[in-house]
């Protein structure tokens, strides 16, 4: 008896506060999916971050009435398709509401037909493959821009801007690099710029000797770096200026991160990137970077549109009133927003719309170069 | 002709690396037959630690005034802290596991260099860390042919620290006692060879080894992140393999076959299938020659 009474004590010790915690408090729960780890983690940890930075704000002005927390189940997924399925499998189990995520396109692309399945919203911060929107998915959205806007921008500069005849290209065979690499090659074989070879290289490789040697070997006008993430781009840039080759090197937007000068440091000067356009003046900016830079560190390529993503699920929840994915999909489609990275208004697709143009590195820093429209900017 | 040169200077870096750490592979399992799958993260611990001392001496402004001072110190620093940490590897994760079977240890060897891998990333962060860039900058042109100073420091270096190895290994007298050992524990035991302490020895020497490359490695690539150990650890594994585990003139010469196949195949015929090639003549020597290139079964060279 003794026994019996003194189990109880502990059970309902152990279990009151839980049951009253269920009926007090209720939390909203949003996925995450990027890198954490292997050769992408800090780009996926840009991610993370730029999601945990919008909840923070977001709940800072109230929050989502009903609701007392909201909770982020930052998953990873290493970039590799077979985790980032594990990691939807797991975020539907959890039944979040939505999800951002992820960043790989050949990550984003087979989870996000997991999370289709259950009507679970994903807003891509940077997956730019074609294929991501164009798949017809109900539920998915992008906020970057698209391989197939960015190919023909850098291939436009690449010939108007700075008047290249021959290009080298090189790539290390991602879904998004080999992809972006392969466009851009079929836009400027039609603007009429010969591409004297496209090279492949693998991912986490190091050593880049062997392929510069053959690129310096070929002379060509632009040499043209298609990598996923700024890492090995950074170890590329260095190797390349170490055996002096006097091509003049044009990448994209997986790059546009200040890490990259930080590595490459004087090597980085006076390359070229398209990335999709942000205004650093609008207000919506310097909040974020007020808030993110103290506590994140410089800002990288993808945290202010994972920023967006996240902040324009919530307010799209918030909207709705409830987490049916119906109308959450109805208030993201009525949206016109401005948002940190650009101004956000959803197409039938799921895109945002892109706005590429050419950064270059100089001082350390990358600065708006060149538009497709306006052309020299300054 | 020219592009040959180049090639093949670009290889024999490389493989000089390759060969450094693929030493500390074959050392170890010459001693106690055991794989040391943690051996790519004292590899890129050196380099974490190489990084580390040269900051700071970049900070106390020593590296612009006293360059070759600050690079000695920073290569004997890394080296004497990978070889402690491999000792304590070894007494936390392989002695107790001596008496049980191969693969008890061996599977030890590969949750170490998880654990090591992901401890480096929680310490040391995501991100890349840059090497300072101040030193050996430059390089000789001759005719097309580019060399920069960096590659002449690591060709020095690497070609000093193994003929270092080879006098310890067979000149002295504690180079016959770890032969020995290799031979036969019992028998080195009878005659006074305390084989714990070898073995302590193998591994702080096959570490200090990969330090050293892993400084030399950051200097040359500008940067090193948590998870450079990885391939280059597989790599070496390879080249020991295909030098004949166990033999330390294999595993240089392992090291540098593999350096060199990697760079012609990928300067001669595509950088996409670089990787395969040198796996390729890996298979092959081995269909042939399943001891590897120097490997024999009772060799006194073994260590």
């Amino acid at each position: 008896m003794k026994r019996k009474l003194s189990t109880i004590l502990v059970l309902s010790l152990v279990l009151v506060p839980l049951m009253m915690g269920g009926a007090v408090a209720k939390t909203l729960k949003i996925g995450s999916m990027s890198p954490l780890t292997g050769p992408y983690a800090s780009d996926g940890t840009d991610i993370k971050n730029g999601v945990l930075t919008a909840i923070e704000v977001f709940e800072e002005q109230g929050g989502i009435p009903g609701y007392d927390k909201i909770e982020l189940f930052a998953q990873d997924t290493a970039c590799d398709p077979k985790q980032a399925v594990a990691a939807a499998n797991k975020l539907i189990n959890l039944e979040v509401a939505g999800v951002v995520g992820a960043y790989c396109s050949s990550s984003t692309i087979p989870s996000s037909e997991a999370l289709s399945e259950e009507d679970i919203p994903m807003l891509t911060p940077a997956s730019t493959h074609q294929d991501v929107t164009d798949r017809g998915l109900p539920y998915m959205f992008r906020l970057c821009g698209r391989d197939d806007d960015q190919a023909p921008a850098a291939a436009k500069f690449i010939k108007e801007a700075l008047g290249a005849k021959t290009m080298f290209v090189v790539d290390d065979k991602t879904t998004y690099s080999q992809g972006l690499a392969d466009g851009v090659v079929k836009a400027a074989k039609e603007l009429g710029i010969q591409v004297l070879d496209h090279e492949h290289v693998n991912q986490g490789d190091k050593d880049f000797a062997a392929v510069l040697t053959k690129a310096k070997a070929t002379n060509a006008d632009v040499f043209y770096m298609s990598l996923q993430g700024y890492s090995p781009a950074a170890l590329m840039t260095l190797q390349a200026s170490r055996i002096g080759m006097k091509s003049q090197i044009v990448t994209q937007d997986a790059v546009f991160q200040p890490k990259y000068m930080e590595v490459a440091k004087d090597a980085s000067e006076g390359v070229f990137l398209t990335y999709g356009y942000t205004d650093p003046n609008t207000p919506e900016y310097k909040a974020f970077e007020e808030r993110y830079v103290p506590k994140y560190g410089a800002i990288a390529a993808y945290a202010t549109y994972a920023y967006d993503a996240a902040t324009v699920l919530l307010n799209a929840i918030k909207a709705a009133g409830s987490t049916d994915p119906a109308k959450i999909k109805a208030e993201l489609m009525k949206m016109d927003v401005q948002g940190v990275a650009k101004q956000i208004k959803f197409n039938e697709k799921g895109d945002s719309g892109s706005a590429y143009i050419a950064f270059k590195v100089e001082g350390g820093k990358f600065v708006p170069y060149w538009d497709p429209e306006k052309g020299m900017l300054k | 002709m020219d592009y040959f040169i180049q090639q093949f200077i670009n290889g024999i870096t490389l493989g000089g690396l390759y060969a450094l750490i693929a030493l500390g592979y074959t050392m170890v399992y010459g001693v106690i037959q055991l794989i040391n799958f943690a051996h790519g993260e004292f590899f890129a611990a050196g380099g974490y630690v190489g990084v580390i001392v040269l900051s700071y001496l970049t900070g106390l402004g020593l590296l612009e005034t006293h360059p070759v001072l600050c690079l000695t110190a920073s290569f004997a620093l890394t080296m004497a802290y990978c070889a402690f940490l491999a000792v304590g590897v070894e007494k936390v994760a392989y002695k107790p596991l001596r008496k049980q079977s191969r693969l008890a240890a061996l599977l030890s060897a590969l949750g170490m260099s998880i654990f090591l891998s992901n401890g480096l990333m929680l310490t040391q962060g995501v991100y890349d860390k840059a090497y300072p860039s101040e030193l050996f900058q430059g390089m000789i042109q001759v005719g097309g042919i580019t060399i920069s100073y960096l590659q002449i420091m690591i060709l020095c270096m690497t070609g000093v620290l193994l003929v270092c190895l080879n006098t310890l290994v067979f000149k002295t007298k504690i180079g016959m006692a770890m032969r020995a050992t290799a031979q036969d524990k019992i028998m080195s035991s009878l005659v006074s060879i305390s084989s714990n302490r070898i073995i302590s020895l193998t591994f702080a020497i096959g570490a200090g080894l990969a330090a050293a490359a892993g400084i030399m490695v950051g200097l040359y690539y500008g940067s090193v992140r948590y998870d450079m150990g990885f391939l280059p650890g597989i790599k070496a594994f390879a080249a020991a393999v295909l030098g004949g585990i166990g033999n330390i003139t294999g595993a240089m010469l392992g090291g540098l076959i593999i350096g060199m196949v990697e760079v012609f195949g990928a300067g001669y015929i595509s950088g996409e299938y670089k990787d395969v090639f040198a796996f390729i003549i890996l298979i092959a020597v081995l269909y042939f020659k399943p001891t590897g290139i120097m490997g024999e079964n009772i060799d006194d060279t073994r260590v």
